[in-house]
């Protein structure tokens, strides 16, 4: 089990040191506390400052008035913490004491102030105390995670070689940590097993095809106008429906009788794409429906079968038995192409190379379907494993089903089995509690689902069955290949989607009436530039700070006529320079501005946290409950613009200390509309992007917002580290995880902040490559 | 002949301006038959689930007993008064922070059914309690093919964490068979139909249907054994992940001997069948009623929640003159502009309900109905949307749980009233004796 935790709640201790209110820790903030660092501190410490002589005091004297007790400001009570061990028992309170602190945000205006020296010594006692050596830190334990929906669709299309989407008709996969990847939230429901065993019979189906099979029946009077079980041609009608050909012969088996009456039979002609195929006399009568059979030679395509009836005849005169013709028709069979193994899909000679030699053909199941296991587990299959497999295998012979019936039943129950569903990294039993490096095939599986989403080729599970991939310099090759893989895109698709939280794009429907150029085309070239963007970054190793500022970015003409960018037309995306204009980065795209604003209007609230929560990784606190109850002042409702409505969000203490924060970082973004196009007036009124940060610096206008987040990149690479380690991790970090982001953080720094650095460094950090035992 | 092949001729002869054509006379065999013809009909269960609160002052009808002034916002159920009633002073103060902070949206609808305080957490470590759905499901689940059926109109969340630092996991889920399992919903009308009643296996296949379940069965057999090898090889917060897979294996395989039992009926598949979500909303949501009220009549399942929204939507609501987010209207503030918006939402969404409680009361079932036969609830984790509060919840009860429910009333319960009280009661009618459930301090009351 587990080692110890602190009984905080996971949450506060993330959060913790995260920060949640470290904001734009400009400058003051940027001590790095390293593992490097710290030991060249420690050599150097002379007069470290010390709880009881530097911190104690000034708590008492500064910060106790307010925090103390339960239902202290904040959730932070002061007044518990008597000594250094108590300190160390909740680091996660005091790394937001030292952020809060150090940024200026704490003592709030009217509260007694901190010298510079004392707010310093502050933040160094705190470093020290929440440094450890990374060395010595608990690698972390990442629960057993099942495929999620995207893992899903992926792993079938590289597993079967088929294009299909099975998980879309999934039940959603919980989001925790910000992401759907992780394994505390990825439950398994009724539902969704249900859906795993009707989406395994449907892919063995496709993947493997049975040698007779092909074979479509349609009921006429669902296709014609049904009489009961049979459809009717009473006058010249014809029964008619759609079959998907394949190249090929066929037979066209059609089940018919007549009611027979004047001097000859039915006449019934049958066709496909309106050339007939064959002409039939119908002799056969109600008491023996007869099948018509013929060949058919089809091209590739979905055609039209039909068969109509060519020769009615009806005589009110004639005695019933003579008076009228009809022609009924019961069932048509098509069954084809016949013959030869031309028409097996690339899927089935996936799984099974070659047709079995007759009395082999248990050998050869056994052989296949280990093969295949293996693939699907991600590692080798144990025999016992087989021997279940190969259990189900025989139930086809059992009842007299064919050879590649037993080979579908065979898969099917691979795609079922927690061995595919669930990637496990199983313990061996000893040192419970320590740490454990991966082995080749877990490290394998990481790797892939962490930069496709996908399970590992064939070239990465021969590397983790000869214990190569372990090797440092093969494992960063190998991370370089597959960040050049297309597979790659799907850290755009997943990764980015959730970092940026496109995702909310779907949902979103800004006001028809004040947007009316907002729709789903739009929407969409929305998404494809960001997406584009990102995979671009990807593929050219670009460095990560073009998320903050690249000058570039892509368009297709629906979206640059948006942006009021000239020369780009049609429907193609491509690579534009955004010299000259006040975009750059993701922060000025279309789908972040309209996902960070309301149906009807911007929200420089909403804006401002995004930027805290998603570029700087500091989210601020939710509102207190009742915030908005102020809203009722007639003042707020009488205020014209919003700005002005925004600054009542000062007025109140509780509120103010947050929405400083917030609400200046989405002013700069005014120049954008709720569904980011440029703009200069809201209203009547000039718009008025300018702001002013709890620190003092102001600015007007994106690109100095810009400038003033690039002047703090390491902020934002520090938080943009500890999201991708979260998604690598599939787990929410830990406070032992800090001085490996510290550690990545420094090697994307020193690496001219590129993707790949980024990438690589959290492959290679204890994290990722190893894990404590259960 | 088949005989399957007279039903289809049949349904392509309903009308197809109904969802979906009723079945009362299509089910030779089943539990409903039998239920039916004998005294002892089956109670059906549903808790219905709005976002954001309600506008409680149109919603509380100012005086009690039969003869309150229906409000405002009940306008649309007007016809059917008699069939309800309002429960007002009912509470789920374990929804309230208790320290937690904030995260209302989150927290109340995790708490709705269960009446336990959830775990604050954003992934590891959930927690929550068994909602009263599934304590019905768990006690009498087994009695029909589908223990019970889980339906929304909203995914779960897209991205981020959804509320404060609360995992998605609460917002986007009333229904928790497990302390940590929330169970998933369907919000897919055709998925939902098609796993009522099968993706349309051909007339003719009964033998291959057959042999499929065989072999399924032989399937779930071995990946069983598959999953007791892994768990056995795991830690313990692994192996909890491993228990839920067992669990749903279980499911099936008893669905898998149900369905056998109820045999054709189920080969209704060929009807009419929802193509999809329907671009309309309130479409969406009326779809989604048919299909619980489809496999109640059909009696798959007698237990139901459905949740027209996750908590905290925003979506917006155009089409009734809102273009504004929902969530950003129910923290209207006092204003009057947002308070009406607010207001037209919540009537949008009665009128849901409307269609909902009539489609149950015209489906007849013997000599009654099947809302007579139902205890349907519907309601809100929150009460004002603006003032996040957990107390005086709005709460509906329709439905008299075979005759013994007296409806059509305004009930005042004294404010903190436990919710789970009611849960109790509405437990015993299914059938499922308890003497406490979470927080509960006794059965309610008055409705008898």
């Amino acid at each position: 089990m587990a080692a110890p935790q602190p009984s905080t709640p996971r949450r506060t201790r993330i959060r913790g040191w995260v920060g949640d209110i470290r904001l734009l820790a400009l400058a003051t903030s940027l001590a790095v506390t390293a593992s490097a660092g710290l030991v060249q501190s420690k050599a150097k410490s002379k007069a470290d400052p010390t709880f009881a002589k530097d911190v104690a005091p000034l708590v008492t004297k500064k910060c106790l008035t307010c925090h103390k007790g339960k239902g202290s400001p904040a959730g932070i009570d002061l007044s518990k913490f008597k000594t250094q061990t108590d300190a160390q028992k909740d680091t996660a309170t005091w790394e937001r004491v030292a952020t809060a602190v150090s940024t200026g945000i704490m003592p709030p205006k009217g509260s007694p102030t901190l010298t510079k020296a004392q707010r310093d010594a502050i933040k160094s006692w705190v470093d020290k105390l929440v440094s450890s050596d990374c060395r010595l830190a608990d690698p972390g334990k990442v629960t057993i995670r099942r495929l999620n929906r995207e893992e899903y669709n992926n792993t079938v299309r590289d597993l079967l070689g088929l294009d299909v989407r099975p998980a879309d008709d999934f039940p959603s996969d919980d989001v925790g940590n910000g992401f759907d990847n992780i394994g505390d939230v990825l439950s398994i429901s009724p539902l969704l097993m249900e859906k795993y065993l009707g989406a395994a019979e449907q892919l063995s189906k496709a993947a493997i095809k049975l040698p007779v099979e092909n074979q479509a029946l349609y009921q006429a009077e669902e296709y014609g106008t049904g009489r009961g079980e049979y459809a009717a041609l009473t006058t010249r009608g014809e029964v008619a429906f759609i079959h998907d050909f394949k190249p090929g012969i066929y037979r066209i088996k059609v089940r018919a009788f007549e009611d027979h009456a004047g001097p000859e039979n039915s006449k019934m002609l049958v066709s496909v794409n309106g050339e007939p195929v064959q002409e039939f006399q119908v002799t056969a009568r109600r008491t023996a429906p007869t099948l018509y059979e013929m060949p058919y030679r089809a091209q590739f395509g979905k055609w039209k079968v039909s068969v109509e009836f060519l020769n009615d005849f009806y005589q009110p005169n004639n005695p019933p038995a003579n008076r009228d013709r009809n022609l009924w028709i019961d069932y048509i069979e098509i069954v084809g192409p016949i013959g030869g193994n031309a028409g097996l899909p690339e899927s089935h000679r996936r799984i099974i190379p070659s047709d079995p030699p007759a009395g082999k053909e248990r050998e050869f199941a056994q052989r296949y379907l280990r093969a295949f296991a293996t693939r699907a587990y991600r590692r080798p299959v144990s025999s016992e494993e087989l021997e279940r497999l190969m259990a189900v295998f025989d139930l086809a012979k059992k009842y007299k089903e064919p050879f590649e019936r037993g080979m579908q039943l065979g898969v099917q129950a691979v795609l079922v089995s927690p061995n595919f569903l669930f990637r496990a990294e199983i313990d061996p039993k000893v040192n419970p509690g320590a740490a454990r490096s991966l082995n080749g095939y877990e490290l394998a599986t990481r790797l892939s689902y962490f930069l496709w989403s996908s399970m590992q080729d064939a070239r990465l599970m021969m590397l983790a069955g000869d214990g190569s991939l372990a090797k440092p310099e093969i494992l960063k090759s190998e991370v370089r290949r597959m960040l050049r893989d297309k597979k790659a895109v799907a850290l755009a698709d997943n990764f980015a989607e959730q970092w940026l939280t496109l995702r909310k794009l779907e949902i979103i429907v800004p006001d028809p009436q004040r947007f009316p150029d907002f729709n789903a085309e739009l929407k969409a070239a929305m998404k494809e530039e960001t997406k584009r963007f990102f995979t671009y970054v990807v593929a050219n190793d670009r460095s990560i700070l073009d998320f903050l500022d690249g000058k570039y970015t892509f368009l297709n003409g629906t979206l640059a006529k948006h942006y009021g960018i000239a020369n780009v037309q049609g429907s193609e995306f491509r690579k534009v320079s955004l010299e000259g204009t006040q975009r750059a980065g993701v922060l000025t795209q279309g789908s972040i501005l309209t996902v960070t604003s309301n149906p009807t209007r911007t929200s420089p609230t909403k804006r401002g946290r995004w930027v805290l929560e998603q570029i700087l990784g500091t989210p601020p606190p939710p509102p207190p409950p009742g915030a908005d109850v102020f809203a009722t002042d007639g003042k707020v409702a009488s205020a014209v613009t919003l700005r002005e409505k925004m600054l009542f969000h000062r007025q109140k203490p509780e509120c103010a200390t947050c929405h400083q924060k917030m609400d200046p970082l989405g002013f700069g973004l005014e120049n954008f509309d709720a569904v980011g196009a440029w703009r200069t007036k809201d209203g009547d009124a000039p718009i008025d992007a300018s702001g002013e940060l709890p620190t003092g610096e102001k600015f007007a206008g994106p690109t100095q917002l810009r400038n003033l987040l690039l002047k703090d990149k390491h902020q934002f690479v520090h938080a943009f580290s500890e999201k991708m380690l979260t998604y690598a991790l599939g787990r929410g970090l830990a406070p032992a995880d800090r001085c490996h982001v510290d550690t990545i953080t420094k090697q994307v720094e020193k690496s001219k902040y590129t993707f790949s650095s980024l990438i690589e460094s959290i492959v290679m950090s204890d994290p990722f490559r190893k894990r404590r035992t259960s | 002949m088949n005989k399957v092949i007279d039903r289809r001729t049949f349904l392509r002869g309903v009308g197809t301006t109904m969802a979906l054509p009723l079945l009362e006379g299509m089910l030779p065999m089943g539990a409903l038959a039998q239920s039916a013809s004998k005294a002892s009909k089956p109670i059906r269960m549903a808790c219905i689930f709005v976002p954001n609160g309600l506008s409680m002052a149109e919603w509380r009808p100012a005086a009690e007993g039969a003869n309150y002034a229906l409000p405002n916002l009940l306008q649309p159920l007007q016809s059917i008064r008699s069939e309800f009633s309002i429960l007002s002073g009912l509470s789920q103060d374990n929804a309230a922070a208790l320290g937690d902070g904030p995260g209302d949206h989150a927290r109340s609808t995790a708490c709705w059914l269960t009446g336990v305080h959830p775990r604050k957490t954003a992934g590891a470590d959930i927690k929550n309690g068994i909602s009263v759905d599934q304590v019905a499901a768990q006690k009498i689940g087994s009695a029909t093919p589908f223990a019970s059926l889980e339906l929304g109109c909203e995914r779960g969340a897209m991205a981020g964490d959804c509320d404060s630092g609360y995992s998605c996991a609460y917002s986007s889920n009333v229904s928790w068979r497990s302390e940590s399992n929330p169970v998933a919903k369907e919000v897919n009308p055709r998925l939902v139909f098609e796993r009522l009643f099968g993706s349309g296996d051909k007339a003719g296949e009964a033998q291959s249907r057959a042999r499929r379940d065989l072999f399924n069965q032989s399937i779930l057999d071995m990946v069983m054994e598959d999953a007791s090898r892994l768990r056995s090889r795991l830690g313990k917060k692994d192996q909890g992940k491993l228990d839920e897979y067992f669990q749903g294996v279980r499911d099936i395989e008893q669905r898998i001997v149900k369905m056998e039992n109820l045999g054709k009926q189920m080969a209704l598949a060929e009807s009419k069948k929802p193509t999809g979500i329907p671009p309309d909303y309130g479409e969406h949501i009326r779809l989604m009623g048919d299909m619980m009220v489809l496999a109640f009549q059909a009696d798959l399942t007698r237990i139901c929640t459905f949740m027209f929204a996750n908590d905290g939507s925003n979506r917006s609501f155009g089409f009734i003159g809102v273009p504004e987010g929902h969530h950003d209207m129910s923290h209207h503030g006092g204003e009057a502009a947002k308070l009406e918006k607010k207001r037209k939402i919540d009537q949008f969404q009665i009128e849901q309900l409307a269609y909902i409680l009539r489609r149950l009361k015209e489906t007849k079932e013997g000599d009654s109905n099947l809302l007579d036969n139902s205890l349907i609830l519907f309601g809100a984790g929150i009460s004002d949307g603006n003032r996040h509060n957990h107390d005086d919840l709005p709460v509906l009860l329709a439905g008299k749980a075979g005759g013994t429910f007296r409806t059509g009333r305004h009930i005042v319960y004294q404010n903190h009233t436990p919710l789970n009280n009611l849960f109790l009661s509405m437990l015993d009618r299914m059938g499922v004796r308890l003497e406490t459930l979470g927080n509960s301090t006794g059965k309610l009351n008055q409705l008898f």
